[in-house]
C-alpha cells in the first residue's frame, strides 16, 4: 500500500518500522471477515483493515491521536486474528503496539478512562498488589447492583467485580524463587515465568506445571528478577514501563542461561509467550549486547505444550472418559501459532477432544480487554459459550489465564491444560472435576 | 399476415428489422416456427424467420466452444459436437412431440426460450452456457454481448437476458455456447411402485449424495407406462441417473442401489435403456398425445407432490416430475379453470408456472407465465422499451402490451 | 489518479442535511461522517485509487436499505454499494458526493433447506460462511473466489465472481436461485425463489454482475451442493509455457474435465511457495495444479489417465497429494497467490483478462516482452481450464512513475486479451479500472444498448456511477 511519510519523519525508527508494515498491506480485506469486532460490529472501522488505514493516517499526519482514532483502537483485543488470516505477512502487531504508543502519548482519555488504566497497570503486574485488590472487589462484589448503572465508570467497575473470583483463593506452594530439581536424571533445565495475575488467580496452573515437568525429569528454576512479561502494560501504550519488565527478565534469565544453562524457558500463560516471543523486536534499536541477549531469551521461549511435545509427554492413568472442549486462545493460536500442541497432547492423556465452531475468534478476555471494553467482551464471551456448548463437553481447557477466568461461570468447569496433563500423569485432580481414575503405572 | 420476411443472412435481419422500426411495423419472430404454439398468441402484421441464417461458425473442441447462426438446426449442432465426443451440457429438449409440430428446432429458438432437459439440475440451464451474442433490437442495431470465451463479466450479461425473452427484446442472429465432453456412459437406478412423496424423497437423497446425479425424475405408472424402456416395470417409477467413466458409473449406481435401498426395491437401467427414458423424460413424452393444455411447472422440489396432487385433485390432471421435483409437467383441459389450479398449486409450492400449449383462446386470455409484482413489471416495460422501443418484436408474447 | 466526474456542487453544499437525513433513518453507529472516520472507507481492494465518501451508511435490515435508498435517491445523492470492500476493479470506489451503502451488517443466515438443496442467507454473509453453515452435512456452496474468507455473497453477486473450482461447478450466475433487491428509488422486489428457471425476464442473470449499477442486493438464495466423496490434486511441472499449455489441451480433448486445472509461471511458482511451503516445483517453467474428486479408485483411475498425458509432454516432475494437508497447502499456495506476490512486491495490479486457451503460450510471450519494455515484473496466475488469465503486473505505489507505468502496462495486456479474441475481464468485473476501455471490446451501438438498460433501472444513475460504462457516458448523463 501507498504510504507518504516524509524522509524526516522516516528517520524516527518506529516509523520506519511501522512504515514497512504498512507497505506489505496491499489492501486486500481478507482480514476483515476473521476479525471479531467486525464480526460483532460490522464497521470496517472496527476491522483490521480499517484501523491499519486510521493508523496510517494518523502517524503520517503526525498529529495528535483524536478520540476517533482511539476509540477504534481500543476496540482492538490484539487477538492477532488478522495475522494468521494476512497472506501478506502484514505484522499487524508491531503497528497496533506502535499506536497505542502514540495514543497513549498523545490523546488526553476521559478522567475515568485515565484513572482504570492507571489503576490496571498500577496493580495487576503486581502479585501482592493484585490479590489485595482481588481480596477487596470480593467484598465488593455484593456491591456490585449498587454501582451506578449509567456512567462508562461504572458499568467498568462492575465489570471488574464480576471477575474477581469466587472463594478462597489459595497461594501456590511451589512458585517462588528458587529451583526444583528434577526426579531422577536430568534431561533439561527449563526456566518457568512463573508470571503475575495468573499466580494470583490460579496458582493451581504453575503448581501442575512444576509438577510435571520434574517428573518428566526437567529442572525449573524460578529465576529471582524475573516477573511481569511486559504484556500488560505494552498493551495499554505504556512504553517505558513494559521495557522495564522485559529488561528485568531478560536480566534474569541472562544469568541463569549463562550460569547453569537454559534448554528452554517455558510459558505456561499464553499472552506472556506471545510477548516474551517478541523481545527481540522490541530491542531491535537498543545497543547490540542487549539486542542479542533479547534475542536469545525469546529465541529459547516455549510455551508449555510446545515443550511437552519436544520432550515427550505420557499419561499414567486411565483414560478419564471427559470430553474437552479446547478452546485456542488467540495468543497461542494467533500470537505463537501454537494449534496442534494442545490438541495433541490432550488427545495422548486420553481426553476426547472436540473444537468449538468460530474457533478463531477471541472469547473476549484477551489481558485488560474485558475490562476496559465489557460490553464487546460479553458479546464475544458468550458467542463463545455458545459455540462451546454445541459441542457438549464436559469441561473447557484453555492455555491461558485470561481466558479460563473469561469463560468461568458459564456453566462448564475450565481447566488449563497443563493441569489436565498433570492429573492424567499422576497429579492430583483439577478442582472442580471427578475425581480421577485410578493409576495403572503399565501406561 | 402477410408473407414472412426471411433473410440470409445478419445484415438482412439488420435491415428487414430497420425498416420495421421506421414503420411501426409489428413482427413475429421465429426460426422455423416449431414453437409458435407457446405462450400467448402474437399480434403481428408479419413474420420474419430466421432460419435461413444458418451454419456452425465456429467449433473448437480444446476450447469447449461452438458458436452457429442462429437459424441453425440443433440438431446439426448436436451431430456436429457429438463428432468430436461432446455433447450440448444442458440437454435441450424436442418438444415438438408435445407441442405437435413438425418443424425441427433452431438453435435461436432453444436460446430464445431457454429450455433444458433433465440434466439442468447438475449442469445448468441452456441460458448457463451461452458465451456470447449477436442480435438484432427493434430498433434494427446490431448488438453484441459476452464473447467467445469461457468466463466473461465484461458489462452488463445480455446473454442471459436474451435467453428465455421469447423474441420480444431481440431477434438472436449468432450464439456461442460452451460445451462438454459428453460422458462415456450413462447409468439408472430405479426404484418402482413408490408413492410420490417417497419418490420426491428418494430424488432428494439421491441429489444429496457424493455420486454426482445428473438427472432425477418421477413417473407415475401412467406416465412410465409409456415410456417403452420403462413400461415393463409396469408401476410408478422414480429414476436417477449418473453419467460418466464406466467405472464411474458401475460404482456409483451401486452405491446410490445400496442408499435407495431404504426407499423401495431399486432396478438398475443400463447404458442403452437408460439413454431412451431419460430422452423420453427429456422431450415429455409420457404427455405425447394428450388432448388439451400443457403446463410446466416449477417448484421447490419438496413442494412437488402436493403441486401434483392438486391438480390431480382438480382436474384430474396426467403428469410426471423432472430435476427431482423441480419440474412438473402437467396435462390437462385446455380450460381456465384448470389453469387457475395450476397457478395456485404453483403458487402454493413458492413456484412459477408456463403454459406451454394450449388453444389461442385460452393463452390469449390466461397469464400463460406469471404477471410480475406492479415494481417489477415497470422494470420489465422499461427494459422492453430500452431493446424495443416501438414493441415491433413478437408484441404481446410474455404479457398482454409488453 | 483515476479522472471522475465533478461532485454535484449543490450535494457538497447539503451534506448536513443529508447525513442528519441518514441519522433519522439508522442507529447512532450506523452513520458515519467524520473525516477521519471516511478515509478507511475511500478505497477496496484496488488500493491505487482513493476517494473518500460524502457519508458511510451501515443499515442493518432490508428495510432500513430501503429507506436509505428512497431518501438518497429523493435528495439526488449517488450511491455506492459496498460488501467487504475486496474488489479488484475498484468497483466499491467511492465519490466524493457519494453515500456508501455497506451491506456488512446484513450478516445473517436466514434459512437451509438440505431437501430441496439451497440456503438464504443476507447479502453481507461472507462467501465461506455459506459453505462453513453448511458443511457438517457434507455440502458446500460452490463458487470459491480466492477471496472466500472475507469477500461477501452480495458483492459476489455484483461482480459474478469466480473460482478455481468454476470449471466444474460453476461461476455465481449459474448458483443463483432468488434474489431481494432494492430498485434505487427504495422499492423491495423478490426475483426467483427456490425454484429454478422463474418464467418472465431473467432478472437473477442480468443482476448477476451488474456491478451495483441496476439495484442493491440484500438477500441471496444460492444452490448448495452435496460435496464429492474427496478430491486429490496433482502438481505437474514443465519446461517451457507451451508444453504446459500444450497438455491442458490434451487433457481436455481426452474428455476429462477434472474439477480444477490452474496455470502457474515460474514467478508465480516461486512467490506461492515462499508463502505455502507446499513442495512446488522451483525448477519449473510452467507447473498445472489438477484437482479430480470421487472415491480413491474414481481419482486413481482419473489421475492415472492425467498422469499419462502428462508423460507425453516431457514433465519435470509430476506429485500427487497424498494426504489431505498436502492437498490444502496446495491449494493455499494458489489461493494465497496475490498476497504472496504481496510480499515480494509493495504493490501489484491484478488483470483478470480471458482468453481463448489454445492462445496462452503466445499471450505469455508477448506479456513478458511488454514487462521488458516496461521494466516491470509480472507473474502469471491463469485458471488454464477456462482461459481466465491473472497476470500480477508488480510495482511500487511509492513511486508514481512505476504506478503509471504498471497502468499503461495492465491496459495493454488486456487489449492484447481482447485481441486475440478474449474479454476485458473474467471475474473481477469492470469497475473502475477498466471502464475506459470497454469501447476496445464493444462498439458504441452495444455499449448504448447497455447504457439503456441502466436508464431503465436507474434513469438518474444514481447506483455505482462512474464504473463499468466509459466515463464519457457518466459524463454524458450529468449533463
Ligand atoms: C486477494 C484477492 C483475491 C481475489 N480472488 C478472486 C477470485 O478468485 N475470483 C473472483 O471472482 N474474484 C476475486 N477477487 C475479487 C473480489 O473478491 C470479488 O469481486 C468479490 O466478489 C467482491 O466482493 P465484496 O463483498 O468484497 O464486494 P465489494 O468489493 O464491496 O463490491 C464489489 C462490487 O459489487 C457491488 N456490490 C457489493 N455488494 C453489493 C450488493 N449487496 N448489492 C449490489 N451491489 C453490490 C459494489 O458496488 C462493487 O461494484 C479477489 C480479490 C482479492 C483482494
Ligand atoms: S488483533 Fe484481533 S481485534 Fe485487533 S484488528 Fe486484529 S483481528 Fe481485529
Ligand atoms: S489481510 Fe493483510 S494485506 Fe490484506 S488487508 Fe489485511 S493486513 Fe492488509
Amino acid at each position: 500500500m501507498q504510504t507518504s511519510f516524509t524522509a524526516e519523519q522516516l528517520r524516527d525508527p518506529a516509523i520506519a518500522a511501522s512504515n514497512q508494515v504498512l507497505r506489505t498491506c496491499v489492501h486486500c480485506g481478507f482480514c476483515t471477515a476473521t476479525c471479531p469486532t467486525f464480526v460483532l460490529l460490522g464497521d470496517e472501522l472496527d476491522s483490521p483493515r480499517g484501523r491499519i488505514y486510521l493508523i496510517k493516517d494518523m502517524l503520517e499526519s503526525g498529529r495528535p491521536a483524536t478520540g476517533d482514532v482511539a476509540r477504534h483502537v481500543d476496540r482492538c483485543l490484539s487477538c492477532l486474528s488478522c495475522m494468521t488470516t494476512c497472506p501478506s505477512g502484514v505484522h499487524y502487531m508491531h503497528l497496533v503496539d506502535h499506536a497505542r504508543t502514540v495514543i497513549e502519548e498523545t490523546f488526553r482519555r476521559p478522567w475515568h478512562d485515565r484513572m482504570l488504566r492507571a489503576l490496571l497497570a498500577a496493580v495487576l503486574p503486581y502479585p501482592g498488589r493484585m490479590r489485595a485488590a482481588l481480596a477487596a472487589a470480593r467484598l465488593g462484589r455484593p456491591f456490585a447492583a449498587l454501582v451506578p448503572g449509567s456512567t462508562t465508570l461504572g458499568r467498568r467497575l462492575r465489570a471488574m467485580l464480576a471477575l474477581a473470583p469466587r472463594g478462597q483463593m489459595p497461594r501456590s506452594t511451589l512458585d517462588g524463587v528458587r529451583t526444583h530439581p528434577a526426579e531422577g536424571t536430568r534431561r533439561a533445565r527449563v526456566a518457568l515465568l512463573a508470571g503475575c495475575a495468573q499466580r494470583v488467580l490460579d496458582p493451581g496452573i504453575n503448581d501442575a506445571t512444576i509438577r510435571l515437568l520434574t517428573r518428566l525429569g526437567v529442572e525449573v528454576v524460578v529465576a529471582r528478577g524475573a516477573g511481569c512479561c511486559g504484556a500488560l502494560t505494552h498493551h495499554m501504550g505504556r512504553h517505558a514501563p513494559a521495557m522495564a519488565s522485559a529488561r528485568a527478565n531478560i536480566d534474569a534469565w541472562t544469568r541463569e542461561i549463562e550460569g547453569d544453562g537454559l534448554d528452554a524457558i517455558v510459558v505456561n500463560t499464553s499472552g506472556c509467550g506471545t510477548t516474551l516471543k517478541d523481545y527481540g523486536f522490541m530491542f531491535r534499536t537498543g545497543e547490540a549486547a542487549l539486542r542479542e541477549r533479547a534475542e536469545r531469551v525469546a529465541s529459547l521461549v516455549a510455551d508449555i505444550s510446545e515443550f511437552l511435545v519436544r520432550i515427550g509427554y505420557a499419561p499414567t492413568r486411565e483414560p478419564p472418559g471427559l470430553t474437552v472442549a479446547y478452546h485456542a486462545a488467540c495468543s497461542l493460536q494467533h500470537g505463537q501459532r501454537v494449534t496442534e500442541a494442545p490438541k495433541l497432547l490432550l488427545r495422548k492423556a486420553g481426553f476426547r477432544v472436540v473444537e468449538p465452531a468460530e474457533g478463531h475468534l477471541c472469547c473476549g478476555s484477551a489481558g485488560t480487554y474485558n475490562l476496559l471494553q465489557p460490553e464487546i467482551a460479553t458479546r464475544l464471551r458468550d458467542r463463545k459459550l455458545q459455540n462451546i456448548r454445541t459441542t457438549a463437553p464436559d469441561l473447557i481447557a484453555a492455555g491461558n489465564i485470561g481466558c479460563l477466568t473469561q469463560l468461568a461461570g458459564g456453566g462448564l468447569p475450565t481447566v488449563h491444560t497443563v493441569a489436565l496433563l498433570d492429573w492424567m500423569a499422576g497429579g492430583p485432580a483439577p478442582a472442580g472435576l471427578k475425581p480421577a481414575p485410578p493409576a495403572t503405572g503399565t501406561r | 399476415m402477410s408473407e414472412a420476411l426471411a433473410p440470409a443472412d445478419e445484415e438482412g435481419v439488420v435491415t428487414a428489422l430497420a425498416e420495421a422500426y421506421d414503420a411501426g411495423v409489428p413482427l413475429e419472430i421465429s426460426g422455423r416456427g416449431s414453437k409458435r404454439g407457446m405462450l400467448r398468441p402474437v399480434q403481428a402484421a408479419r413474420g420474419l424467420s430466421v432460419a435461413g441464417h444458418a451454419g456452425i461458425t465456429l467449433y473448437s473442441p480444446q476450447e469447449l466452444v461452438i458458436a452457429a447462426k442462429a437459424g441453425t438446426r440443433l440438431d446439426e449442432i448436436e451431430a456436429a459436437v457429438a463428432a468430436h465426443g461432446q455433447h450440448l451440457i444442458a440437454e435441450p429438449p424436442d418438444l415438438s412431440g408435445v407441442l405437435g409440430v413438425r418443424a425441427p428446432q433452431t438453435l435461436g429458438g432453444v436460446v430464445a426460450a431457454n429450455l433444458s432437459g433433465p440434466r439442468r439440475i447438475a449442469g445448468g440451464a441452456t441460458r448457463d452456457h451461452v458465451l456470447g451474442v449477436r442480435a438484432v433490437n427493434g430498433r434494427g442495431e446490431l448488438i453484441r454481448s459476452g464473447g467467445r470465451v469461457l468466463k466473461n463479466v465484461t458489462g452488463l450479461d445480455l446473454c442471459k437476458l436474451l435467453s428465455g425473452s421469447h423474441g420480444t427484446l431481440a431477434v438472436l442472429t449468432e450464439i456461442t455456447l460452451k460445451v462438454l465432453p459428453a460422458p462415456e456412459r450413462c447409468g439408472t437406478v430405479t426404484l418402482t411402485g413408490i408413492d410420490p412423496t417417497k419418490g420426491v424423497a428418494a430424488l432428494s437423497a439421491a441429489l444429496g449424495s457424493p455420486y454426482g446425479v445428473s438427472a432425477a425424475a418421477y413417473l407415475p405408472a401412467g406416465a412410465a407406462a409409456r415410456v417403452p424402456a420403462l413400461a415393463w416395470l409396469g408401476a410408478a417409477v422414480a429414476l436417477v441417473r449418473v453419467e460418466d467413466f464406466a467405472p464411474s458409473v458401475a460404482y456409483r449406481t451401486e452405491k446410490l442401489r445400496q442408499e435407495l435401498a431404504r426407499f423401495g426395491r431399486t432396478e438398475l437401467l443400463d447404458d442403452g435403456a437408460s439413454r431412451n427414458a431419460w430422452r423420453a423424460v427429456r422431450d415429455a413424452l409420457p404427455l405425447r398425445g394428450e388432448e388439451g393444455a400443457i403446463w410446466r411447472v416449477s417448484v421447490r422440489p419438496s413442494a412437488a407432490p402436493a403441486a401434483a396432487a392438486a391438480v390431480v385433485g382438480a382436474f384430474g390432471a396426467r403428469w410426471f416430475m423432472d430435476w427431482g421435483g423441480g419440474l412438473i409437467w402437467i396435462a390437462g383441459p385446455p380450460s381456465e379453470a384448470a389453469h387457475d389450479a395450476v397457478v395456485a398449486a404453483a403458487r402454493a409450492g413458492g413456484g412459477t408456472w408456463m403454459l406451454l400449449r394450449a388453444p389461442d383462446g385460452l393463452r390469449a386470455a390466461a397469464s400463460v407465465i406469471p404477471q410480475e409484482p406492479p415494481a417489477l413489471a415497470r422494470i420489465t416495460s422499461a427494459v422492453k422499451a430500452a431493446f424495443d422501443p416501438k414493441g415491433i418484436l413478437n408484441p404481446g408474447r410474455m404479457y398482454p402490451g409488453v | 489518479m483515476i479522472a471522475q466526474p465533478a461532485p454535484k456542487q449543490e450535494v457538497l453544499a447539503r451534506r448536513d442535511a443529508i447525513v442528519a437525513g441518514l441519522r433519522r433513518l439508522l442507529p447512532e453507529s450506523g452513520v458515519i461522517a467524520e473525516p477521519i472516520r471516511l478515509r478507511p472507507y475511500e478505497t477496496d481492494g484496488l488500493a491505487a485509487y482513493r476517494q473518500p465518501p460524502l457519508a458511510v451508511a451501515l443499515p442493518e435490515t432490508t428495510e432500513q436499505v430501503a429507506a436509505v435508498l428512497r431518501f438518497l435517491h429523493e435528495e439526488g445523492v449517488r450511491i455506492i454499494p459496498r460488501g467487504a470492500g475486496t474488489s479488484l476493479s475498484g468497483g466499491a470506489l467511492p465519490m466524493a458526493d457519494a453515500v456508501v451503502v455497506g451491506l456488512m451488517r446484513l450478516n445473517r443466515i436466514l434459512a437451509i433447506d438440505y431437501a430441496d438443496r439451497c440456503a438464504t442467507v443476507q447479502a453481507g454473509v461472507t462467501n465461506i460462511g455459506i459453505t462453513q453453515a453448511v458443511q457438517g452435512t457434507g455440502f458446500f456452496y460452490a463458487p470459491d473466489p480466492s477471496s472466500q474468507l472475507a469477500c461477501m455473497i452480495g458483492g459476489n453477486v455484483g461482480m459474478n465472481s469466480g473460482g478455481a473450482h468454476c470449471l466444474r461447478y460453476g461461476v455465481t450466475a449459474n448458483n443463483l436461485l432468488g434474489l431481494k433487491i432494492v430498485t434505487v428509488s427504495g422499492e423491495i422486489i423478490d426475483i426467483g425463489g427456490a425454484h429454478l428457471d422463474a418464467a418472465g425476464y431473467d432478472w437473477l442473470g442480468l443482476l448477476t454482475g451488474s456491478e451495483g449499477q441496476l439495484a442493491v442486493v440484500t438477500e441471496v438464495t444460492v444452490r448448495i451442493l452435496r460435496g464429492p466423496e474427496g478430491a486429490r490434486a496433482m502438481l505437474a511441472a514443465f519446461r517451457a509455457n507451451e508444453v504446459a499449455g500444450a497438455c491442458v489441451d490434451a487433457i481436455i480433448s481426452s474428455g476429462i474435465i477434472p474439477v480444477a486445472l490452474e496455470f502457474m509461471d515460474r514467478p508465480a511458482i516461486h512467490a506461492c511457495e515462499a508463502f505455502a511451503h507446499a513442495g512446488y516445483p522451483l525448477d519449473a517453467e510452467a507447473m498445472l495444479i489438477i484437482e479430480v474428486e470421487g472415491s480413491p479408485a474414481e481419482q486413481d483411475f482419473l489421475l492415472s489417465r492425467i498422469r499419462e498425458i502428462c508423460e507425453r509432454h516431457d514433465p519435470i516432475s509430476l506429485k500427487v497429494s497424498q494426504s489431505a494437508e498436502e492437498s490444502a497447502a496446495i491449494w493455499k499456495g494458489r489461493k494465497g497467490a496475490f498476497g504472496a506476490v504481496g510480499r515480494i512486491s509493495p504493490d501489484y495490479l491484478c488483470m483478470d483478462g480471458t482468453i481463448p486457451t489454445g492462445r496462452l503460450p503466445e499471450v505469455l510471450r508477448r506479456i513478458g516482452e511488454m514487462s521488458e519494455r516496461y521494466g516491470l515484473k509480472v507473474a502469471n496466475i491463469f485458471h488454464a481450464g477456462d482461459g481466465n488469465l491473472h497476470p500480477l503486473i508488480m510495482f511500487d505505489a511509492n513511486d508514481p512513475d512505476s504506478f503509471a507505468r504498471a497502468e499503461r502496462f495492465g491496459a495493454d495486456v488486456l487489449r492484447l486479451c481482447v485481441e486475440v479474441g478474449g474479454c476485458l475481464t473474467g471475474e473481477h468485473g469492470v469497475g473502475v479500472e477498466k471502464r475506459d476501455l470497454m469501447d476496445a471490446q464493444f462498439t458504441p451501438t452495444d455499449l448504448a444498448q447497455q447504457r439503456r438498460i441502466k436508464d431503465a433501472f436507474d434513469p438518474l444513475w444514481l447506483l455505482n456511477p462512474s464504473k463499468v460504462f466509459p466515463l464519457v457516458e457518466t459524463l454524458k448523463q450529468a449533463a
